[in-house]
């Protein structure tokens, strides 16, 4: 374990010193992401200084759902950067995953170690401030509970993106075309969860209650926390979901992993 | 001695699924799914003593490269058995990948943008390598191979030569009991080719690392391998010794000869004519018979020639002939 975790560890900072040969693009590329995640806010801020609410929600409230779904999704993808299912797909595709099939050391842990954008704290740095933005504006009750569901959930959307990302990836082993489909989901999927989950017409919503069940990541979590009534109701444990979803998605998509290895073994590619 | 690798009615079936053109093409890929089996491995059996040194031969496409995927563990059989010292492939991968070295030609199994040393190093920790067993290999595979001049050097930067002969050392730092080579002298000079092959040879005798190794170069196979293995449309044609092959099946050698004047009658002893096209003549003569210098000798005291080719016979035609003519079923 402790030998996984340093060949972890080594692949990683293999990774970093490699993209710290260019030196100029990293830059470059925090800057952008950062620019990009200030812009999209700013868009929606702008919209709310027109209309003041957007279906009852303030713009401080609504930053605290896009500083958390952006901070989440952020370090997600810093960790996770090797299943984000392109690049994963052309790993697959060029045949450079057989040679971590020849190695002695866990796939998964391969995986996560061949890839590690440090250019998305970017997003990580402009969601976090978002996020600070809004928790410094909103007047929160705090309670115990409410302050331990902040590291509760935000865990919980890391291990979630992660989880889908790791479906996306696996979906690389049978289809070389589709895998734009799968983009819907992580990205589209972090853009849906930016916006109260009232907003959606009713079929989106049932979609992303009952087969992807993302409204109890972040919506119901931040509901209970800024002591908003629930306009959809749902039982009173939603807002407390968080951290089972997280983890039974993770765990389908552990399963899906190992189906997919084994079809991958048994065609090649 | 105990086998170290056993392979039995080992099969590798694939469905080839049928591609629609035009837009509506993956839709309708999806919907139809028309497939046709191939069999790229069908029916192999051989066992592999430890200490051997095996070249496995066949044209592209023939089923080399699957059946070392199986082999590795990489890919896993429609059906059959294997057996690589004591593991089953593809079953226990961390623990059975351990012990064995592999280089896919095509392939560099180190890191792009690292440095070659810095490759090996991590290759250290990954497989567990011990300080002084480690400094004891690198020191003399950078010997052997010549590895000095292009040790900083980030992977991606290095010729095919080079990346071939870091990616052969990186497959034996951790003493492995087995090396598997797939096309390891594919694209190379000559010069490199050698190098590699001596190296190959080098490890095999003085480490007694069994070695299997798949090529289409028949040099690879007359400078390494006592014992070659002849694959073809997935089915094992010949298994033994190379000289064996070669008295049996092999191809009459050629000479062909450009004449200045065409010449009516031409009769050597030992040498057949073959082809006639004006004032070019081929002539097909085996090494027991005539030596292609006393052919030459012989020709040029009698006729005048204008140019001349020796051609020898190549494993490509061989083996096609052997499949071709159905000469060992």
């Amino acid at each position: 374990m402790s030998h996984t975790f340093n060949i972890y560890r080594h692949l990683i900072s293999v990774n970093i010193r490699g993209q710290m040969q260019y030196r100029v693009s990293f830059l470059f590329d925090v800057l952008a992401t950062a620019l990009i995640t200030a812009l999209s806010f700013g868009s929606i801020a702008l919209i709310l200084q027109r209309f003041n609410n957007i279906a009852g929600w303030t713009v401080y409230e609504l930053a605290f759902l896009f500083g958390m779904a952006e901070t989440a999704f952020g370090t997600m993808d810093i960790i996770f950067s090797g299943f984000d299912p392109p690049y994963f797909g052309r790993r697959v595709r060029l045949g450079t995953f057989d040679q971590m099939l020849l190695r002695p050391v866990n796939l998964v842990v391969q995986v996560l170690g061949s890839q590690f954008i440090l250019r998305r704290f970017g997003r990580i740095i402009q969601g976090s401030i978002i996020l600070l933005i809004s928790l410094t504006h909103l007047e929160i009750q705090w309670t115990a509970v409410k302050i331990l569901m902040l590291p509760v959930v935000f865990i919980s959307l890391v291990i979630f993106f992660g989880g889908l990302f790791i479906i996306g990836a696996t979906l690389s082993f049978w289809t070389v075309e589709s895998l734009e489909v799968v983009n819907i989901f992580t990205y589209g999927g972090t853009e849906l969860m930016q916006y109260p989950m009232e907003i959606y017409p009713n079929l989106i919503r049932t979609f992303f209650t009952y087969i992807l069940p993302a409204i109890f990541l972040l919506y119901y979590p931040t509901l209970y926390i800024l002591d908003k009534p629930d306009p959809l109701g749902m039982p009173p444990f939603s807002p407390f979901l968080a951290p089972f979803v997280a983890v039974a998605v993770f765990i389908v998509a552990f399963a899906f992993w190992n189906y997919g290895l084994r079809f991958y073994q048994s065609t090649g590619s | 001695m105990q086998d170290i690798i056993s392979v039995k009615e080992l099969n590798k079936h694939f469905k080839i699924y049928k591609h629609h053109r035009g837009i509506m093409g993956p839709l309708r890929n999806l919907a139809t799914r028309e497939s046709t089996l191939v069999k790229a491995v069908d029916g192999i059996n051989f066992v592999i003593q430890p200490g051997e040194l095996v070249g496995y031969l066949g044209p592209n496409g023939a089923g080399k490269s699957t059946t070392l995927k199986m082999l590795t563990g990489l890919l896993v059989p429609t059906s059959g058995e294997i057996r690589v010292n004591n593991h089953i492939p593809w079953k226990s991968r961390t623990e059975y990948v351990a012990e064995i070295g592999a280089v896919f030609g095509q392939r560099s199994t180190l890191w792009w943008d690292l440095p070659v040393i810095e490759s090996l190093d991590l290759l250290q920790h990954i497989y567990k390598i011990p300080e002084d067993r480690f400094q004891q290999n690198l020191g003399e595979f950078r010997e052997l191979l010549e590895l000095d001049p292009f040790l900083n050097t980030p992977v991606r930067a290095l010729s095919l030569g080079q990346r071939m002969r870091a990616d052969i050392c990186a497959a034996l730092l951790h003493d492995p009991k087995l090396l598997f080579l797939d096309e390891p002298t594919i694209g190379l000079d000559v010069v490199a080719k050698e190098r590699i092959r001596r190296f190959i040879e080098h490890i095999n005798q003085a480490r007694g690392i069994t070695v299997l190794l798949t090529t289409h170069d028949l040099s690879d196979v007359e400078k390494l391998c006592k014992r070659v293995m002849i694959i073809d449309h997935g089915k094992l044609l010949y298994d033994g010794k190379l000289d064996l092959l070669r008295e049996r099946f092999g191809e009459k050698r050629q000479l062909i000869v450009d004449f200045v004047e065409e010449y009516e009658i031409i009769s050597i002893e030992g040498a057949v004519i073959a082809d006639r096209e004006g004032s070019r003549i081929t002539f097909h003569f085996s090494g027991q018979d005539i030596t292609a210098s006393e052919l030459i000798n012989k020709l040029s005291a009698q006729y005048r020639i204008r140019d001349l080719e020796v051609r020898e016979p190549d494993i490509e035609t061989t083996i096609r002939r052997i499949y071709e003519e159905r000469l060992l079923e």
